[in-house]
């Protein structure tokens, strides 16, 4: 209900700021620009409204997103897909191939299957701005227990594994559980989509939040 | 002869299309390939795979005497060599556009297009519209077949996507956007989300921005977005951000009655430009992923051009705390001799991964590029892997551009 009327609220400011009656700031063509230095960015561009590279990382997704972006003006739609999926036109020499030999962007460094656990949690929700959910089962559906590149947690103790609790369970592997399963739920998805995992020992019913205070 | 005469379907259909107006018109033409040989480790097969992959990008401009229609296509077609993968292909867009109709005020694309709003944004078969000149106001609207690649392909089909956004750009330097997007799966509305994303500069050393991002179907917010940036001096901006994140799911997923823990950071960073040649960043995150789990991620970086020609990166990250452990360096430098461009670099990484092993990971690689004329250039990477899956492991990729 509170978030019904958060999202009233949001809309309604929106339209009242679009009733509101401003000056139009004319779009810049920026299509002469186009070859120019960084640096030389800066004759205009001095203040704080658009910086160095663009904005910087989370920026540009904002400047990229706007109806009225003059991306175009100097990048063609190519420029965009050749980081989020995975092509090299433009045959970037600093740009690294994947496992399955397409270019990665350079925030893929070092061995990025080795330290992807690790960097995929500096913002989980990032992955999935380029990757489709499948994308992690295609290779952990087919290696689950190869050497140590087992999802975490599906480490195998006695005949079963961490995740799965039963009755010699301590309580910290049941707290574990549940906050890891909060935490990483999107990518229990990848590979277990209908949620029969669960259904093992959870009694899920559509439609209710049924672990919103369970755990 | 079979994957030539596929390559050659692909690229046919590619010329052809554009071509039908340009019989009656003297249209532009620009069109890009690059004809690459890759090598790679696969893990999952656990061998080198080798690849020949043909990347086409077609640019038919001035269809019309007015110069307003275009056709814009890019695609790339893949064969793997050393298994019995057949030939596989994305289309990342082929589409007409026509710009500044009814006065202009109106642009569109029909066709296989890239879209993007805050709300949603992905390829879609269909149709963008793009209303402008209409004072501050700006206005879109998009739908179609939602067009998904996976693995080298496009996959599934029957889906669809639809939304729009509406835009306000005043007073002076502030835009605000109110966007909406859904997409349905098997004839269901899987997802429906609406965006706001705002910027203002108020006064030119200040901006602030940021984006809340609702989920209509789970009900909750997904991405929520705060950043103010501070330029005190000409040379210097300092940057601080709040952000927050929450997965949410398909309407159809059985995961949506799951609770999920929100993904929280803050970090503020520091640029600083000593003059035109050099730039410093450092910047700190403190990352909280709910039950008192956090991380601190520390990232400083230079980058130099000593000499005209030379120019030098390099970067320093750590972090410690929920998930594991990292620390590691990345360098490299560019030199360009005439005609040549060479680069060369190395990232190396001190890893812990929590309940799994500690490591490193080193990467070596050298790229060379080599322009013969305005038509003709080629391109050569070859990168050395030390880590822990292979302690002697080489990949990389060579490459015949030609750009008319």
């Amino acid at each position: 209900m509170l978030n019904k009327r958060v999202l009233k609220a949001m809309l309604l400011c929106g339209a009242i700021l679009l009733l509101v009656a401003g000056l139009a700031s004319a779009k810049t063509d920026h299509k002469e620009y186009k070859n120019s230095k960084l640096d030389d960015c800066k004759d205009c561009h001095n203040g704080a409204a658009i910086v160095g590279n663009h904005g910087g990382n989370r920026e540009h997704r904002l400047l990229a997103q706007r109806a009225s972006q003059n991306c175009a003006d100097c990048h063609q739609q190519s420029f965009c897909l050749d980081c989020h999926k995975g092509g090299n036109l433009e045959v970037y020499k600093n740009k690294s191939l994947s496992s399955t030999g397409e270019t990665m962007p350079t925030t893929h460094r070092s061995d990025f299957l080795s330290i992807h656990a690790i960097k995929a949690k500096d913002d989980p929700q990032n992955c999935y701005r380029c990757h489709e959910q499948r994308f992690c089962s295609d290779c952990h559906a087919k290696i689950p227990n190869r050497g140590g590149m087992r999802v975490k947690d599906h480490r195998a103790v006695g005949n079963t594994q961490v995740y799965f609790l039963n009755r010699a369970s301590s309580p910290a592997d049941n707290s574990r559980h549940a906050a890891e399963a909060r935490r990483n739920l999107q990518s229990c998805e990848g590979c277990h989509p209908d949620a029969q995992v669960c259904s093992q020992c959870h009694t899920l019913t559509a439609g209710a939040k049924v672990f919103k205070s369970a755990h | 002869m079979g994957l030539i005469m596929k390559l050659s379907r692909l690229s046919l259909t590619l010329l052809v299309i554009p071509c039908l107006p340009v019989l009656s018109h003297a249209a532009e033409l620009n069109l890009t390939s690059s004809t690459q040989y890759l090598w790679f480790q696969d893990f999952v097969a656990d061998k080198q795979q080798n690849d020949i992959a043909q990347y086409l990008r077609l640019n038919v401009t001035k269809l019309d005497k007015a110069g307003k229609a275009d056709f814009f296509a890019y695609g790339r077609a893949t064969q793997m060599i050393t298994s019995d993968d057949g030939l596989k292909g994305r289309l990342y867009y082929a589409y007409f556009s026509y710009r500044d109709a009814f006065n202009d005020h109106l642009d569109l694309r029909a066709g296989r297009t890239y879209v993007n709003s805050a709300a949603t944004s992905g390829t879609i078969d269909g149709l963008f519209l793009q209303a402008k000149n209409l004072g501050p106001l700006g206005l879109t609207a998009y739908g179609g077949r939602e067009v998904l690649f996976l693995n080298k392909e496009e996959v599934g089909s029957g889906n669809a996507m639809s939304g729009g956004s509406v835009s306000l750009d005043a007073p002076k330097s502030t835009h605000v956007e109110v966007s909406y997007g859904n997409k349905f799966r098997d004839g269901r509305m899987s997802r429906e989300n609406v965006g706001l994303d705002y910027s203002t500069t108020p006064v030119d050393m200040f901006n602030t921005y940021g984006r809340l991002k609702y989920d209509t179907v789970s009900e909750r917010f997904n991405e929520l977005l705060f950043g103010a940036k501070l330029v005190p001096l000409t040379d210097l901006m300092l940057r601080v951000e709040y952000l927050e994140t929450r997965p949410t799911f398909d309407n159809n997923s059985i995961y949506r009655i799951f609770e999920v823990d929100k993904y929280r950071e803050i970090n503020a960073a520091v640029e600083y430009q000593f003059t035109p040649d050099y730039r410093l960043n450092l910047k700190y995150a403190k990352e909280y992923f709910g039950e008192d789990a956090d991380a601190n991620v520390y990232d400083i970086g230079l980058t130099a051009r000593p000499i005209k020609d030379l120019t030098f990166n390099g970067s320093y990250e750590k972090r410690d705390g929920f998930s594991g452990r990292l620390s590691g360096f990345r360098l490299n430098a560019g030199y360009d001799i005439a005609k040549a461009k060479i680069q060369a670099g190395i990232d190396y990484d001190d890893f812990t991964r929590e309940d799994s092993r500690s490591d490193t990971a080193t990467k070596y690689w050298t790229g060379v590029g080599y322009q013969f004329n305005k038509l003709i250039g080629l391109t050569a990477r070859v990168e050395w892997d030390v880590n822990y899956r292979d302690s002697d492991s080489w990949q990389g990729f060579t490459a015949v551009n030609i750009n008319y």
